[in-house]
């Protein structure tokens, strides 16, 4: 009975138990493995058996950083990921530094198991499931573990979310990418309709005059620097500046209802980036040299061309 | 010595990480920024250090102006607004540059976000990354010894100066403008002919040079000596569909006094890629 066959509803798989008690163990391996902050046995030997050479590596990197790694005597050990389901019981915005983390620690636990000196080209993404709204959602992290020639294996693998290519030149010129930093931060502003109308209607000014609505302003101002504060003391963990690319921010305003007459305002912003660690005034050039490509874009055939000219 | 002869030029802290035995770096002395890494390397291969985020916003309630139906005219209160709200961002984003003894804010982006629950009240926020050079020469300073401020990339800032200039000032003009509807009769006469509309030529050549103009008076009060990387924006903040704002940005510049720190030019090789 092949596996159509179970699907159509024909005649009941024979292995059917074998195949659910072979589950049900793995689904309690991982109950446990995730309770207990160590990955399953059987990820483990997965992995221990790719970095004997018993198993094929795999490596998520383009064939150009392949190119580079082996002129640098970095090698790819094998692709490593992470993840990590989370529900936002009190704060979306928190959630987002817990569940980031959790993954990335849990990428890391298998690049250790690797022997790798860091995990380079890391990607993240988000997963969700509609019915569930803001309310859960999945971080998950992968990348391509890689050891270092002549290097023993690090216990606490660098976290690189650059490619491979960019790793070596960043190495080169003294700054090593180290991990991922996050600041977030959100807070509550009581009363807004009520600064709105005093904003407007003061004896100064009439609706029709343009007004900062400074004390918005400044809570905005005070919830980002809470931000960017975690972000440093997070960055400081890790290295010695954060490059945080990723930033969000969002200002939400909630009608009057019984509880608060006079409606509220939320405002949150997450930061994130790759921390790295380097010497202050201490740079090493990169020589770089300027190119100018002759190489033209191929021309648009006539039927695409859109309302930027014509 | 290591055997990995790639290794061997790497800087001690660089492989003690590689290794995993420096666990962490610093407890002082972090800086934040949102360069990205190649940024980064050039900022620093510019012979400057990033210092830190610096952030402006301001919340701000436009004030209301109608213009007349049949009338071109510049909306002041508005363009006022437009200008007063974005100068308010900047200000607060240099202030804290100030704080932090910076020479300027590189990549600066200077962003302008819609309220879904009020239409009048618009969000400004002025946001780049803090710079200081790494051995403190003080000729890279903006107007009146305050930090610079420049929306160029670190890779640009390392072009301009490579260019010899240094920046100033990020200027900009704005001029929200209400282009006239037209008229019942003069709509019906053009019914059937090809012909340009001066009225709206008008319009757009005037709301446009009002802002060029503005931003070419800031640089000029800055003691520029040109404007690089100019953008034009063109753009409708939940106004009515006749009303529309020209926004004018780009960097002041002046060329580099001190000859010491005058980089040697750069005259780009000509290449041609071979892949795809």
């Amino acid at each position: 009975m092949g596996l159509l066959g179970r699907i159509i509803g024909g005649t009941p798989d024979p292995d059917a138990a074998k195949h659910l008690a072979e589950q049900q163990a793995r689904d309690a391996a991982w109950q446990t493995a995730l309770d207990s902050g160590r990955l399953p046995d059987f990820v483990i030997k997965r992995l221990a058996d790719t970095r004997e050479h018993k198993l094929p590596w795999v490596s998520t990197t383009s064939i150009g950083s392949l190119m580079a790694m082996r002129t640098h005597g970095i090698r790819p050990a094998g692709m490593v990921s992470g993840n990590c389901w989370f529900n936002f019981g009190f704060s979306w915005t928190k959630g987002h530094a817990a569940g980031w983390h959790a993954a990335i620690e849990r990428m890391v636990d298998e690049a250790v198991i690797l022997g790798a000196n860091a995990v380079v080209d890391v990607r993240m993404k988000v997963s969700r499931l509609a019915e569930l709204g803001r309310e859960q959602m999945d971080f998950a992290v992968y990348g391509t573990a890689v050891t270092v020639d002549s290097l023993p294996p690090s216990k606490k693998p660098l976290v690189a979310t650059v490619s491979a290519l960019e790793f070596v030149r960043l190495l080169e010129a003294g700054i090593v990418p180290v991990g991922l930093a996050i600041g977030a931060h959100y807070d509550w502003l009581y009363q807004p309709a009520y600064m709105r109308q005093s904003a407007i209607n003061s004896l100064t000014a009439a609706p029709y005059m343009n007004r900062e609505m400074a004390t918005i302003s400044q809570f905005v101002n005070r919830v980002r620097q809470a931000a960017y504060g975690l972000l440093a003391s997070d960055g400081a963990r890790l290295g010695t500046g954060v490059l945080a690319r990723t930033q969000f921010s969002e200002l939400l305003y909630f009608e009057p209802d019984e509880n608060y007459p006079a409606g509220r305002c939320m405002y949150r912003h997450i930061a994130m980036g790759t921390a790295v660690q380097h010497e202050p005034g201490m740079h090493r050039p990169v020589k770089v040299k300027a190119v100018f490509s002759v190489q033209d874009k191929p021309m648009r055939r006539s039927l695409e061309i859109t309302e930027e000219v014509i | 010595m290591s055997q990995n002869p790639a290794l061997d030029g790497l800087p001690k802290h660089a492989i003690e990480r590689l290794k995993g035995l420096r666990e962490s770096g610093q407890s002082e002395g972090i800086f934040t920024s949102d360069l990205s890494v190649n940024e980064f390397l050039m900022v620093r291969e510019a012979g400057f250090e990033p210092i830190g985020l610096c952030v402006g916003s301001c919340i701000y309630h436009m004030g209301i102006q109608y213009g007349q139906w049949s009338q071109n005219q510049e909306l002041n209160v508005l363009s006022q607004a437009m200008y007063h709200a974005r100068e308010l961002a900047m200000t607060r984003m240099t202030e804290e540059a100030q704080a932090v003894a910076a020479d300027g804010v590189v990549g600066v982006r200077l962003e302008v976000k819609r309220l879904e629950w009020d239409r009048e009240i618009l969000e400004f926020m002025a946001i780049g990354t803090a710079i200081a050079h790494s051995s403190g020469h003080p000729g890279f300073k903006g107007p009146q010894g305050r930090p610079f401020t420049s929306d160029l990339s670190g890779q640009d800032f390392w072009m301009l100066l490579k260019a010899g200039h240094r920046p100033l000032e990020m200027v900009m003009g704005s001029c929200v403008y209400h282009v006239a509807h037209q008229g019942f009769l003069k709509s019906l006469g053009n019914i059937g002919r090809n012909t340009e509309i001066t009225q709206f030529t008008q319009a757009m050549y005037d709301a446009r040079e009002l802002a060029m103009e503005r931003m070419q008076n800031e640089a000029h009060e800055a003691g520029a000596e040109g404007i690089v990387g100019v953008n034009l924006h063109e753009g409708s903040h939940n106004w009515q569909p006749h009303v529309i704002e020209f926004f004018a940005v780009g960097t002041a510049v002046k060329p580099i006094e001190d000859q010491s720190v005058l980089p040697e030019p750069a005259s780009p090789q000509i290449v041609i890629p071979v892949n795809d």
